[in-house]
């Protein structure tokens, strides 16, 4: 029975991590109680048969990404895990307003660095670390985004630490992915073990690409009441390709490749049929790099020549609009506290994690002294890449990256280890704690709509910390609850 | 709005490939199933000849044995006229079509794709090919029947219909020319007598073998055989019937959708009706119908040209070598 694993990982005294089903150290949630002893009921055999059959289904219905060798072609599913990480309403209203917050913080930043760049007049935020960001592109001054969104599809990365708050660890205001498998985490979810959803008051995530489409056709050119919108992918290689056509089925938008877009008297069309089709919004998943080969890269093949003329003439919308990584970049993330505050004169609702930067003589003083404690990340990376955690690293390691921040310290920043929370995840044939970490969704066109959950990330291997599905990361279904109410 | 130029062409070869795949399966598993003088010497080069792959086939086996046959026909990766070739072909351009077509489409298709990945030695065994051939066929009718009754009746499905009727007029004519070179080439071709077994294997290939008894209680022979598979009205897979139904498709892509840029297309399928016609008349069509043949698949070729110069973006020079497969 799950039972006993169940209750494990909380009532141990020795366990130092917060847990997601069953609270702090036998302080029980009162609200998930009835998802507890549904759990308990299940018997281990079934959960392990029934995971199985799940992953089956995930494969054939090919929500997959495809690793490519020279000369074969692999599918392969993100892993799941059919144990539910589970929200009260209380929590995610904590979260839902925290996100809301920090992405209007994030855009109303990204419009004055992009205009008249008070906030670094002021000198709340150091004027070097923005115009000097490689992701700063100057070629966005002065264009003026619909409803002032730069950022209109947004990823917060969120965990939980030892006591049980939520901090933000991550902004993703570039293109951030995984939102399909929220939607696609549930349908699994309800085939596979409708007896566990049975009469539960879960918050629907399938709206979303109603969400999205709504958003975006708010944010197009003005004057244009029934605009025409597309998502632009990178193409079948992409290994986000299944999101891509996700995205696009939800929305009932085509899904084009660069190669079906052209740029004409700074106007955007589609080939279609017929001939020239404008297109008045790009959701984008190319980066910026990539976009626009007149811009920017020009040896580009994936994008549209002259898509930022188009931009600037008014005439198209990108989303996300280009230069946000600025505001997503691990060392702007040290001040978004300090944003938030410039710009709505409020406390911020979520916390962030302490972050030392390895550019300021006192971060880089602090992080060389206290490496074997830190987590120490690179500024510039994603995925997970190039992290290295001190408590878990040898000497050599310690000593190795130590020397890489020297060399250029500019490019780290370091934050203290947390205590991610646990939840009781499928791990063979026996139910463990695992680490997670959640990414609520929020798409933004005049005003923020938030996903209720997000994507939970879990990490499958024992006692990592690492989330990303490129380190050895899984999926969970992730339950907020309607009402907390008995 | 029209619809994606490239979701159309996706469309058009999904059915093509599909098609293709089908049709090879059941040559092969007709063959080996009913073919009552079996003996493992008989001789499968007149299946080589069917896409004239002779020049090809001969680089990498010694003999057109039933076994040499299977591998370069079923499970050879590299050669573009296999059936893992073929499907892999179909579920690439399904997978560049999944926001647009049901899902129910994909699922098949990826299922088959699948089971379809590796063919084990047990799949190719000549004791168990027609069986495995059996399920091939199967997958690729699925398919086509799902897209039948969920596909969106836009102008995607008019290009996809299209596809498959470009496509099964080709695999027609191409297996009646091989069959009449097989008797031409005397004996029968490599000792195989022209008997009752002989027609009722070129019926059964193209799914004739029940209606063409029904329509010629007097039996075939050479001269009906052909015209039942090239001109008759009623067979579905006949190049008549398919020529009719892919002129259907360019009429209604025209006055449906407005898309003027069939014209070209539309005049070649009126010039191929017009070759079929003339066999029709044809008294002595049995010695004509190699030339018949050529010439109905080169205008095939040519159809396809059109369409994809006046939807696809293939430019006039690439015509030939996109018409028979995609690049």
């Amino acid at each position: 029975m799950v039972n006993d694993t169940l209750q494990g990982p909380a009532d141990g005294p020795s366990d130092p991590y917060y847990c997601e089903l069953n609270g702090d150290r036998g302080k029980r949630i009162p609200q998930l109680e009835r998802v507890r002893e549904r759990l308990k009921n299940l018997d281990i055999s079934t959960l392990v048969a029934r995971a199985r059959e799940a992953e089956n289904e995930l494969f054939n219905l090919g929500i997959t990404f495809t690793v490519y060798s020279d000369k074969d072609a692999i599918d392969r599913i993100l892993p799941f895990d059919v144990i539910p990480r589970v929200l009260t309403a209380g929590e995610w209203q904590i979260i839902e307003s925290g996100v809301v917050q920090r992405v209007k913080a994030l855009n109303l930043f990204l419009w004055d660095i992009y205009h008249d760049g008070k906030i670094l007049a002021d000198g709340v935020v150091p004027k070097a670390l923005v115009l000097g960001n490689s992701n700063y592109r100057p070629e966005m001054r002065g264009l003026d985004p619909p409803c002032g969104t730069y950022i209109h599809i947004n990823g917060t990365d969120i965990v939980r630490d030892r006591e049980g708050r939520f901090r933000v660890l991550e902004d993703n205001g570039r293109a951030p992915s995984g939102v399909s498998y929220v939607v696609e985490n549930r349908h699994l979810m309800q085939r596979a073990f409708p007896d566990l959803l049975a009469g539960l008051k879960v918050r629907p995530v399938s709206n979303y690409g109603e969400q999205l489409m709504a958003r975006l056709r708010e944010v197009a050119p003005g004057g244009i009441s029934d605009p025409s919108i597309v998502l632009l992918s990178p193409g079948v290689y992409n290994s986000a390709y299944f999101e891509h056509i996700f995205l696009a089925r939800e929305m009932g938008v085509p899904l084009v490749e660069g190669r079906d877009l052209v740029v004409e008297d700074d106007r955007v069309y589609m080939r279609t049929l017929a001939g020239l089709a404008r297109v008045d919004v790009i959701y984008r998943r190319i980066n910026d790099d990539f976009l626009d080969p007149e811009a920017f890269n020009p040896t580009s093949m994936l994008g549209v020549a002259g898509l930022m003329r188009a931009a600037h003439a008014g005439r198209v919308t990108l989303a996300n609009a280009v230069g946000t990584g600025v505001a997503d970049d691990k060392a702007v993330y040290a001040y978004v506290p300090q944003i938030i505050r410039y710009y709505l004169a409020e406390e911020p609702i979520i916390d962030n994690v302490e972050t030392h930067i390895c550019g300021t003589k006192e971060g880089l003083d602090y992080t060389l002294a206290n490496l074997e404690r830190l987590v120490v990340k690179p500024v510039g990376e994603s995925g997970g890449y190039g992290i290295v955690v001190g408590p878990k690293a040898s000497r050599t390691e310690i000593e190795a990256c130590r020397k890489q921040i020297l060399a250029d310290p500019d490019n780290f920043i370091s934050q203290p280890m947390i205590d991610l929370s646990v939840c009781p995840t499928l791990a063979g044939d026996k139910v463990q704690p695992r680490h997670v970490d959640l990414r609520p969704y929020a798409v933004t066109g005049k005003e923020t709509w938030v996903l209720p959950g997000g994507l939970t990330r879990v990490a499958l291997k024992e006692g990592s910390i690492i989330v990303n599905s490129s380190q050895g990361g899984g999926t969970k279904d992730t339950w907020v609850l309607v009402e907390d109410g008995a | 709005m029209s619809l994606l130029a490239r979701y159309a062409e996706h469309l058009f070869w999904l059915a093509r490939y599909l098609e293709r795949t089908a049709s090879l399966a059941r040559i092969i598993e007709t063959h080996v199933a009913f073919d009552r003088v079996r003996d493992d010497d008989v001789s499968w080069a007149w299946l080589v000849a069917l896409h004239r792959d002779e020049e090809e086939f001969a680089k990498h086996y010694a003999d057109p044995s039933l076994k040499n046959v299977i591998k370069f026909y079923i499970a050879d990766i590299d050669n573009p006229g296999s059936v893992r070739f073929a499907i892999r072909a179909a579920r690439e351009n399904a997978r560049a079509l999944r926001a647009v077509i049901p899902t129910e489409m994909w699922i098949q298709l990826n299922e088959f794709y699948n089971r379809f990945l590796v063919f084990s030695d047990r799949d190719l065994d000549p004791i168990r090919i027609a069986r495995t051939c059996d399920q091939i066929k199967s997958g690729c009718y699925a398919q086509l029947g799902i897209a039948d009754s969920t596909l969106y009746r836009d102008e995607g499905w008019r290009f996809f219909r299209l596809g498959l009727m470009i496509e099964r007029a080709d695999q027609t004519s191409r297996l009646l020319d091989v069959k009449f070179a097989q008797i031409a080439t005397g004996a029968g071709g490599h000792g195989r007598a022209v008997d009752e077994t002989f027609w009722s294997l070129v019926l059964r290939s193209a799914v004739a073998y029940q209606a063409f008894h029904r329509f010629e209680p007097r039996g075939a022979d050479p001269n009906r055989v052909a015209r039942f598979l090239l001109i008759n009205s009623s067979h579905p897979r006949s190049a008549s019937s398919c020529i009719i139904e892919a002129q259907r498709m360019l009429g209604e892509l025209r006055s449906g959708f407005g898309l003027r840029g069939v014209s070209r297309a539309q005049e070649e399928a009126e010039e191929l009706l017009e070759l079929l016609q003339t066999a029709a008349a044809d008294t002595d069509l049995v010695r004509r119908l190699h030339t018949v043949n050529d010439s109905l698949q080169r205008r095939l070729m040519n159809l396809t040209g059109s369409v994809g110069v006046a939807f696809f973006g293939y430019t006039p020079v690439q015509q030939q070598s996109q018409s028979q497969s995609q690049s």
